[in-house]
């Protein structure tokens, strides 16, 4: 990866960047008043006024919008309404348990729909391909929020295996694990079955058995790589999603990432929480899109990143 | 095969979990240790933030105190850190301070402690809740005679002062003067232990607190917004005591439904076409089958309404008869209106809170049906909570549409003037009624004492409900918590803003 490439990347990123954010500045201010909220009902109109003053929210929106971007460009987010603290601090809290979080669930989503998927395609057209397909459709189409409770119900009240819910050691982050996993696993096991099929079936792979290779070196080395390319590119698709977090997984599970942060602070009309949170999870997407990237030029190196 | 070596391998790693997770999941409940799992993180933490109930419910009567409390049985003025108090003159009460009651920092509990905590709230930099809405409109100024007597001096009359004080929560004199706190300390039974932001709340006995000692020793308090995961959070033991179960969920020996303080009512905007016509107002009330609610959509305990506060609050009018549901004459009153030329067919917007309680939307589901089975011509909109505000508080907009607006009124503090002036008065910021009878009511029993204060509040609530019919009452509602079968605890119709923590014990 030049240099040249890299900078042009950032500078594309930038601009992105500040579209997104001048977007969150105006959407969160459409969506209300976050006076009414934070004051008692019984509050005054002047107690009501004097906290619009004391915010700023009294000014016109595009003083607000200067005085933002100038905090912004110093990385000062502001203070959180709701955590009465640096909301930047309450959102670096949040993003390493949703990125933790995300990463397992979809490094075992892609690992087993690489086995999964694999075995369905070796079988195509057999009863075991056939219940894949089922189970990997069934996977990528159950709501997050459903499949959460049932497994509250199942293995935390019925066989009382694991936790609820909460935040701690290796027990808590089963389910929640177990519940973002089950899409991306359902999506990439159709996509690895696809194109594993198709490399299968392809000329170097004939004339690889022609030559006497084995099975499995075959399948591993020949079909796979070539296979890996477009569940590259969907895993790198997921992981982006990922990276605003699971907000109906951590809800339920009151797990305490920037998925629930986030929902949270739109409810609470949090502008800081919104957004301070809404950028950090922008950086991650755009490392997300450069690490993918460069993971396409090391599987093919027909692929150029430039 | 190779597929025969990972089924090999997932068994092996299932069983491998399967035991790790066994001997990896915490065991729950020490004898004098008790988890409590709530809906909503709380906010400051501040003592003088207890208007809201996610802050009151982990500091009230745990953390801090106040100078009196209410009795939750009928809203009498209890001591607590006062133990005695006495109007002298007109604009002045005498507190007299408990002895030998000392801060979690150290710091002895006197007169001057309590002025500091009264001006604080009271300083509008701050914006304290208490002084925004418990304490608005009133100056009160402390004056500390001695260490254990403090008189406070009122701007107007101020006949029911300790009422208003069980809502102030004192801090030691070295909670910060500028800014809210995140670290109450105060003289309770407990002191706050631990804040794991995003995660829970830990609060342990304070050695030195100056009454009985609790049986509880440390409490976590923890939060979860979905209904099933609390109650199966008890269930599991993983918490021992989870607040506001949906009726759905709260059906087992566990769930205990108790009264919250709160009535659920519909306000209509009376100022607007076809509400104005008072036949359309009682039309609206007859359409309702309330008995067919009960039991279905709201909770099996809840008592029909036909006010806007429960029985334990003074100034409750017994005589008001509750609504029968009569669609028939519902139909008559609209039919009447439209001969008059009313606009009866205009359509009218049901403004409703998602989670205002549970099943809201249902239960306006139900009520819009019913309202439509009797000639009405509804719309129902779900709002949530920043847009519904907008439609609860003033100014609205002159142009609007005829509405009424799903809402849930609570009194804890025992007495009718907390509900009426500002949600029914003409200057009241949250009131669709403009009636110079029912201010000069509201006002003069605000002023009044005894009997004659009762009195008028009842007349005011007579004058509401069946002269102006200004709301649709519907329930006093109540809320369901999930108990472990081994620990003693009732709640109370305070329940719904205090974890009285020191009332709790294994059996």
């Amino acid at each position: 990866m030049s240099l040249a490439y890299f900078v042009r990347r950032m500078v594309f990123a930038a601009l992105a960047l500040a579209a997104l954010m001048t977007s969150a500045f105006i959407l969160v201010r459409l969506t209300g008043d976050p006076v009414n909220l934070y004051l008692p009902v019984d509050a005054s109109d002047a107690a009501r006024e004097a906290m619009r003053g004391r915010l700023g929210l009294d000014r016109s929106l595009l003083t607000q919008f200067f005085d933002w971007a100038g905090d912004m460009l110093r990385l000062d987010f502001g203070m959180s309404l709701w955590h009465n603290r640096p909301a930047m601090d309450v959102v670096l809290e949040a993003l390493p348990n949703t990125l933790a979080l995300g990463a397992i669930a979809l490094t075992l989503a892609f690992v087993a729909a690489i086995v999964v998927g694999s075995i369905a395609a070796v079988n195509a057209g057999g009863w075991i391909d056939r219940g894949i397909n089922v189970l990997s459709q069934a996977a990528a189409s159950v709501p997050d929020f459903w499949l959460g409770l049932m497994g509250v119900l199942l293995f935390a009240v019925t066989f009382r295996l694991l936790p609820t819910s909460g935040f701690g050691g290796p027990v808590y982050w089963v389910l929640p694990v177990a519940c973002l996993f089950a899409r991306p696993f359902g999506t990439l096991v159709q996509i690895v079955r696809g194109s594993m099929i198709e490399a299968l079936n392809a000329t170097f792979v004939r004339t690889a058995r022609a030559k006497g290779a084995r099975s499995k070196r075959v399948i591993f080395v020949h079909a796979l790589r070539n296979a890996l390319l477009p569940v590259v590119t969907v895993t790198g698709d997921l992981a982006a999603q990922f990276a605003g977090g699971g907000g109906v997984v951590e809800v339920v599970f009151g797990f305490p990432g920037i998925g629930k942060l986030l929902i949270d602070g739109i409810l609470k009309r949090d502008f800081a929480i919104v957004q301070a949170s809404i950028f950090a999870v922008a950086v991650v997407i755009f490392i997300i899109n450069i690490l993918v990237d460069m993971l396409y030029a090391s599987i093919d190196p027909r692929v150029r990143v430039e | 095969m190779w597929t025969t070596s990972i089924g090999k391998s997932a068994k092996i790693g299932l069983l491998a979990f399967s035991l790790a997770a066994s001997v990896a999941i915490p065991s729950y409940a020490a004898s004098d240790a008790l988890t409590v799992v709530v809906t909503d993180e709380p906010k400051s933490l501040d003592p003088c933030d207890t208007d809201l109930s996610g802050n009151a419910r982990v500091l009230r009567n745990n953390i801090t105190e106040t100078l009196v409390n209410l009795s939750p049985a009928d809203g009498s003025v209890e001591p607590s850190l006062a133990t005695a108090w006495e109007q002298v003159g007109d604009l002045a009460w005498k507190f007299t301070l408990r002895e030998g009651v000392s801060f979690h920092d150290g710091k002895a509990f006197d007169a001057a402690a309590v002025a500091v905590a009264l001006k604080r709230a009271q300083d509008p930099t701050l914006a304290c809740e208490v002084g925004l809405a418990t304490l608005k409109g009133i100056v009160l100024t402390p004056e500390v005679v001695d260490a254990k007597t403090l008189v406070i001096h009122t701007d107007f009359v101020e006949p029911i002062l300790p009422n208003k004080l069980s809502a102030l929560d004192i801090g030691s004199p070295d909670t910060p003067t500028h800014a809210k706190s995140r670290e109450p300390i105060g003289t309770g039974p407990y002191k706050l232990a631990a804040w794991t932001p995003g995660q829970s709340i830990t609060l342990t006995a304070f050695d030195k607190y100056w009454g009985d000692k609790p049986a509880i020793k440390d409490a976590t308090i923890l939060w979860r917004a979905e209904s099933a995961v609390r109650a199966a959070m008890v269930d599991t033991g993983e918490a021992q005591i989870a607040y506001e179960i949906a009726p759905q969920d709260g059906t087992t020996a566990n769930d205990h439904a108790f009264p919250n303080a709160e009535t659920s009512v519909l306000r209509i905007d009376q100022e607007v076409a076809p509400l104005n016509d008072k036949r359309v107002r009682e039309a609206l009330n007859l359409a309702i089958d309330r008995d067919g609610l009960i039991g279905t959509i709201f909770h099996p305990q809840a008592q029909k309404a036909m006010q806007v506060v429960l029985p334990s609050v003074f100034g409750y009018n017994a005589d008001i008869p509750v609504w029968s549901y009569d669609p028939e004459k519902a139909r008559g009153l609209l039919d009447a209106a439209r001969a008059d030329g009313v606009p009866v067919d205009t359509e009218i917007v049901i403004y409703g809170r998602i989670g205002i309680y549970p099943n809201s939307s249902e239960s306006l589901e139900a009520i819009q049906t019913m309202l439509a089975d009797a000639g009405f011509n509804v719309r129902l909109e779900m709002l949530e909570t920043s847009p519904w505000l907008k439609k609860l508080l003033k100014p609205w907009d002159g142009g609007r549409q005829p509405s009424i607006l799903q809402t849930q009124i609570d009194n804890t503090e025992g007495d009718a003037v907390f509900t009426l002036p500002n949600r029914f008065t003409s200057d009241g910021n949250t009131s669709s009624i403009a009636d110079t009878k029912l201010d000069t009511l509201i006002s003069d029993a605000s002023k009044a004492t005894g009997d004659e204060r009762k009195r008028l509040f009842q007349e005011a609530f007579k004058y509401l409900a069946v002269d102006a019919i200004n709301i649709v009452p519907l329930f006093h509602m109540v809320t369901i918590a999930r108990i472990a079968p081994d620990v003693n605890y009732t709640p109370d119709v305070q329940a719904g803003n205090e974890i009285k923590l020191k009332t709790i014990s294994y059996r």
